[in-house]
């Protein structure tokens, strides 16, 4: 039997330099994988410099990481280094997963049967960046037709959005709507996640943002490039007691795979948002990110992968 | 008493023997069909109303209104607004108050205390279980949609710590009383509800009105709800040591509809008043900002909405709170009341789901009913609401705000079909109320007692375990029903509200602290936010600069009025120069020739009072210094402000005649004005503590007065020969600055502004008589009389220079004013590490140094051409230096606040 797990070495590396000192900064970081079915982090390490005045951490309503930290000392240059091992476990579906239809899943969340109705239901409402309403669920109809199975109209809805809107960066900003991306039909990966969050919402059912990292393969001969990775975003879309949260990846046009490897979980953008600060001063600001994961240990391939 | 044969009897009485036509309740009516606060069906007054109504009549229509007249201008004159429906949106109208109490029996009042205490107990109930493990919702008392749609709910209320043992500190509840005379509740306020300053100003101008009555009568006290409420928020401090915690009162600022209520509570409960930007966390605590460093509060009473307390962990936009709170909240550092997340419990959608929820919560029966609320978020209710939409009130589900209610039945049909679609694209946004019954009230207006729609507002204190209902509320009155709840527009004053002691009334509580505990005695001044030290130093100077152009105006009014005709006075040319130099009117008239301004002056000048064109002209300086006032309001006494008002309405309403501002009018306006700021000048010397506050007022007042006889000595005595024509407005280089503060871009920017003037320098070759203008000059700077008791009719160049620059025992000198700048700067705080003398302190010297150094015959003396190039040379020196002062001391003390941005760690693709 071959290994479904992978373990990677994740560094995320984020450097502002400032034209003029910062007198105070305050920062919130969300980069520390949290725990979840399918994943488990096995050693995280956080440097910031310049050494920080304060630093805390909490877990959040949805169970992520939050780390906070000041920088109370005038300084130019921050640089947040945050270094995870990770393991990944490939997801794999239940042969009796097309058994399941969208209707019975909403049905039974609305009826409260399902077990886990109430902890989806922070997944089923507007959230600050995602705003329901007909226009989604006109186009999220399209592939839910009557009777269909859950992963399979929801495999349908992923690849249509990757067909009809396009990849560009510079369209959109961190806090593009759902609502905008969508008339606009373009935006980054945030915007292909949330847009699909507001289509599956729409029609009843519960969808929720995941912020994470995605491998990228290097071209076949060449050797891979460190730091040219990326931060990435897709979504879950709950499939009921048996096949619980299942994640699709509309950027790419698929489900989830091993490469995916997912930090936090929240209802959009605004609740996993990787780092967000406040600076006092600071004058021009420049920023360099750079993501590297480096594969420990790949899953063996196998035969029946879940490419549908 | 209580059969209602004997009630006839005693009505029969009543009118016989004790009310005469004039008196005020003579003739009173209420409705039939409602319930009266002051008269039972039977039209007998209620026992508890008696003294009250008594009182009233024995004064008489005559004494009664005078007494009213003079009560309202007492309120007036606080510059109380208000704003009925407490969302922000800026519509404030000046408080007005009736005066006549709404009185409640002790009984009733008794029953009503009991109910608004389970008020309290259910609201903490629910809200502690929404942000708590919600059982609520597990259980299904409340669906899932409620919380969740709701855009007031933000998860990271979840999880932050209690303070005190409770999440609702401070509440309001707003009543209404039915024909039967049972009372409902028709809303809750859970995040910081307004009003209490309103009740303790009601209260105050009406004990006033009546100053025994309220004692003989056993009215409850309110100032022991005070007492309880300042020993709740002590209570609350983080640092159990701290025997002497700071409180805050956190404000949206003075834009805000709270802005009076803020600044009359901070001075009542004697709490610090701040804003966010004088908020600094820093090393895990909250701190105030001050020109002595930063200093920990303790408790704040936040006056803001929820997700404004942090742009860091709330609404990324937000500026009333301040970076990092959270933070400090999670770490215990600071308590925040009312805490985090209390808004949701004044949710419309709430009150329909709290009967339910009381019975689970706490196996209790609400006491009290709310009025009839149906959430359109179920199915069941949408339906209902849209089958009787004409006979319901259309509200917000979520928030509570300024908007005018939506009345179906008074919509047009088309209108009413958009209503419809709205509610059924978004059934979830929307409640419906039943029509609120309303009991009347006897109100006195327009001459004339009327019956009133009451509204009245009850506040609650609560802590671990303990309940206080104040004793009364405040009270909103209304000849409309629908006035009550939508003030805008309609008529709505406000009333104190007596409740009846069955007991001993406590006379004991008062606000001052208890005598066991030693006050640490402080002279204190460091503890100045530095916002409000930049608030008075351009307070001072507004102040300083509007009564330097009042009095240079009046004074070339008052020729322009004289016999004289206009081409005769020979100074007026010099005047119209100094005018147009420090900005009250437009350069053209000092350039353009003397004949054809002349006839336009007439009008332009009285008009001129009232434009606000000229932005460094009478007029915005006068309203940017009460802008400035206004934002210290909780730090300068109330006769202070009172004159600052005063003086502002008196210039802001323009009289005419026959389509001309009128001179005459304009000179008598001017004196008014000249002794209003003089007066206010002589509080600020008179009634302030000599703290670092006064020192950045006097300073601010010294700059400008310095800058501003600067101004007006070099466009009048600079240039001698003044008998040409065009007029030469003297030598006003391109390199001259024209001085003083610009309102209000340099409020903004903290920075002088050097505005350059088409100078039109004449060499003409005749000297002239100076006498006119010297006389001008010194009357224009209040210094006349101090020169003739010298000098008696003599009016020379030297003496009068030596008056105005030179000498030190003269008030009005410029070396007067520098003395006192480097005196006044003397004490400010300097850093602990700095070496030398701060460059605004050398700034200062070298300005003194150098008008010392003057010599008046030097500086009178004339070039051949007819210039006084000594004065010249010196008087630039001081107009280009003094705003470079100001510049330095704004930069060292005033200007705190970087430009603050985000980062998002996100590379901008």
């Amino acid at each position: 039997m071959s290994d479904p797990t992978c373990q990677f070495s994740v560094t995320h590396q984020t450097r502002y330099r400032y034209s003029e000192p910062v007198a105070i900064c305050q920062n919130q970081v969300m980069m520390v994988p949290r725990r979840l079915p399918r994943v488990r982090c096995q050693e995280t390490e956080i440097v910031v410099k310049p050494t920080p005045t304060l630093f805390f951490s909490h877990v959040d309503h949805f169970g992520n990481h939050v780390h906070t930290f000041s920088i109370e000392s005038a300084h130019r240059e921050l640089s947040v280094h945050v270094h995870s091992i990770v393991e990944v476990t490939e997801p794999t579906l239940p042969a009796t997963a097309d058994g399941f239809t969208w209707e019975a899943v909403r049905e039974a969340i609305l009826s409260t049967q399902d077990a886990n109705w109430f902890n989806v239901c922070d997944f089923r409402f507007a959230s600050p960046l995602i705003s329901l309403g007909k226009p989604f669920a006109d186009y999220a109809l399209r592939s839910f037709q009557p009777g269909r199975s859950i992963v399979d109209a929801g495999l349908d809805l992923t690849r249509r959005i990757q067909r009809d809107f396009k990849y560009q960066s510079g369209t959109t900003a961190v806090d593009t709507t759902a609502e905008k991306a969508f008339s606009m039909r373009t935006g980054v990966c945030q915007d292909f996640a949330q847009i699909q969050i507001a289509c599956l919402r729409s029609i009843g059912l519960a969808a929720r943002y995941v912020s994470g990292y995605l491998r990228t393969l290097p071209p076949p001969g060449k050797p891979r490039l460190i730091g040219s990775d990326q931060s990435h975003a897709w979504l879950s879309l709950y499939g009921g007691e048996t096949l619980g949260w299942i994640d699709f990846d509309p950027t790419n046009g698929c489900l989830v795979k091993a490469d995916h490897i997912p930090i936090c979980v929240g209802r959009d953008y605004r609740d996993v948002a990787p780092m967000r600060g406040v600076v006092l001063g600071g004058g021009r600001t420049s920023l360099s990110v750079s993501v590297d994961v480096e594969p420990i240990r790949v899953a063996s391939p196998k035969p029946n992968s879940l490419s549908r | 008493m209580g059969r209602s044969s004997g009630g006839c009897r005693q009505r029969e009485l009543h009118l016989s023997i004790l009310i005469s036509p004039d008196a005020p309740f003579a003739n009173y009516s209420p409705l039939s069909d409602r319930f009266d606060e002051c008269v039972d069906a039977s039209g007998v007054t209620r026992q508890a109303w008696r003294p009250l109504v008594d009182a009233i009549n024995a004064m008489g229509r005559d004494a009664f209104e005078s007494m009213v007249a003079d009560g309202a201008a007492l309120a007036r004159e606080s510059g109380a607004t208000y704003n009925a429906v407490e969302e922000e949106g800026e519509r404030t109208r000046p408080w007005e108050l009736t005066f006549i109490p709404l009185v409640i029996q002790a009984g009733e009042w008794k029953a009503l205390d009991t109910a608004l205490k389970q008020r309290v107990r259910i609201l903490e109930a629910v809200l502690d279980d929404l942000l708590g493990d919600q059982r609520l919702i597990k259980e299904r008392v409340l669906p899932a949609e409620l919380l969740m749609n709701n855009p007031e709910y933000h998860h990271g209320y979840r999880g932050l710590p209690k303070v005190g043992g409770v999440r609702l500190h401070v509440t309001a509840t707003d009543l209404a009383r039915d024909t039967d005379g049972s009372w409902w509740i028709t809303g809750d306020r859970t995040r910081a509800p307004s009003g209490l300053g309103y009740l303790v100003e009601n209260r105050i101008v009406t004990s006033r009105a009546y100053p025994h009555l309220i004692q003989q009568s056993n009215i409850h006290r309110i100032a022991a709800f005070f007492l309880r409420l300042r020993q709740m928020f002590e209570s609350l401090a983080p640092r159990a040591a701290s025997a002497n915690p700071r409180v805050a009162i956190l404000t949206p600022g003075q834009k805000s509809y709270r802005y009076f209520e803020d600044t009359y509570l901070a001075r009542y409960l004697g709490y610090t008043l701040v804003q966010g930007r004088d908020l600094a966390v820093r090393n895990g605590m909250l701190n105030l900002k001050t020109l002595g460093g930063l200093l920990p509060i303790d408790v704040l009473w936040r006056h803001i909405s929820d997700e404004q307390c942090d742009p860091l962990e709330l609404d990324p936009g937000a500026i009333e709170g301040v970076t990092g709170l959270l933070q400090t909240l999670r770490c215990g550092n600071v308590a925040i009341a009312n805490s985090l997340g209390s808004k949701l419990s004044q949710s419309p959608s709430l009150l329909p789901f709290l009967p339910a929820a009381a019975r689970f919560l706490l196996s209790e029966e609400p006491l009290l009913p709310h009025v009839a609320t149906y959430w359109c978020g179920q199915e069941a209710e949408r339906k209902f609401v849209l089958d009787h939409l004409d006979s319901l009130t259309i509200r917000p589900a979520f928030t509570v705000r300024g908007d005018r209610p939506i009345e179906p039945a008074e919509m047009s049909k088309q209108a009413r079909s958009q209503l419809i679609e709205a509610i059924r694209a978004r059934p979830e946004n929307y409640v419906a109320q039943a029509p609120v019954p309303r009991s009347t009230t006897p109100v006195w207006h327009g001459g004339k007692m009327q019956s009133w729609y009451v509204a009245l507002r009850s506040f609650q204190i609560q802590s671990a375990g303990v309940t206080d209902v104040l004793p009364g509320g405040m009270v909103r009155v209304s000849p409309t029903a629908g006035g009550i709840d939508y003030a805008h527009g309609a008529v709505q004053l406000g009333q104190d509200c007596w409740v009846v002691a069955d007991g001993l009334v406590d006379t004991t509580s008062t606000l001052l602290p208890p005598p066991h505990l030693s006050l640490k005695l402080v002279r204190g001044g460091a503890e100045l936010p530095s916002r409000v030290a930049e608030n008075l130093f351009w307070m001072g100077r507004y102040s300083e600069r509007a009564e330097a152009i009042a009095r240079l105006l009046r004074t070339t009014l008052v020729r322009l009025t004289g016999e004289q005709s206009v081409s005769s006075i020979p100074e007026m040319p010099r005047l119209i120069a100094a005018l147009a130099a420090i900005g009250q009117i437009e350069p053209d008239y000092a350039v353009e020739g003397l004949k054809k301004a002349l006839p336009k002056l007439d009008d332009a000048l009285p008009q001129s009072l009232y434009t606000i064109d000229q932005r460094r002209g009478l007029l915005p300086s006068l309203t940017a210094m009460v802008d400035q006032a206004t934002a210290v309001r909780d730090r300068i006494s109330l006769d202070a402000y009172r004159i600052v008002r005063r003086a502002e309405e008196d210039l802001t309403q323009p009289v005419q005649r026959g389509g001309r501002a009128d001179s005459r009018f304009a000179i008598n306006r001017l004196t008014r004005l000249i002794t209003d700021l003089l007066a206010f000048a002589g509080l600020c010397q008179e009634s302030i503590t000599r703290t670092l506050g006064w020192r950045f007022l006097m300073v601010g007042r010294r700059i400008e007065r310095a800058c501003q006889t600067a101004e007006l000595l070099r466009a009048t005595l600079v240039s001698v020969s003044m008998n040409a024509s065009p007029i030469d407005p003297g030598p006003m280089s391109p390199s001259t600055n024209t001085l003083g503060p610009t309102p209000p871009a340099a409020k903004a920017e903290g920075r002088e502004e050097n505005l350059s003037e088409k100078g039109d320098p004449k060499t003409v070759s005749q000297p002239s008589d100076e006498r006119p203008i010297l006389e001008a000059v010194l009357e224009a700077t209040d210094s006349i009389m101090t020169y003739r008791s010298r000098y008696l009719l003599r009016l020379e160049p030297a003496a009068t220079l030596d008056l105005l620059i030179t000498d030190d025992s003269n008030p009005r000198s410029i070396l007067f004013q520098l003395e006192r700048i480097v005196e006044v700067m003397q004490p400010l705080p300097t850093e602990a590490d700095e070496v030398g003398t701060p460059i605004d302190r050398r700034l200062a010297m070298e300005l003194l140094h150098r008008v010392r150094m003057a010599d008046p015959t030097d500086l009178a003396s004339t070039t051949p051409s007819g210039e006084r190039a000594n004065l010249d040379q010196l008087l630039e020196y001081l107009t280009d230096n003094l705003p470079e002062l100001s510049n330095a001391i704004s930069a060292r003390y005033l200007i705190h606040t970087f430009a603050s941005q985000s980062l998002t760690g996100q590379v901008p693709s």
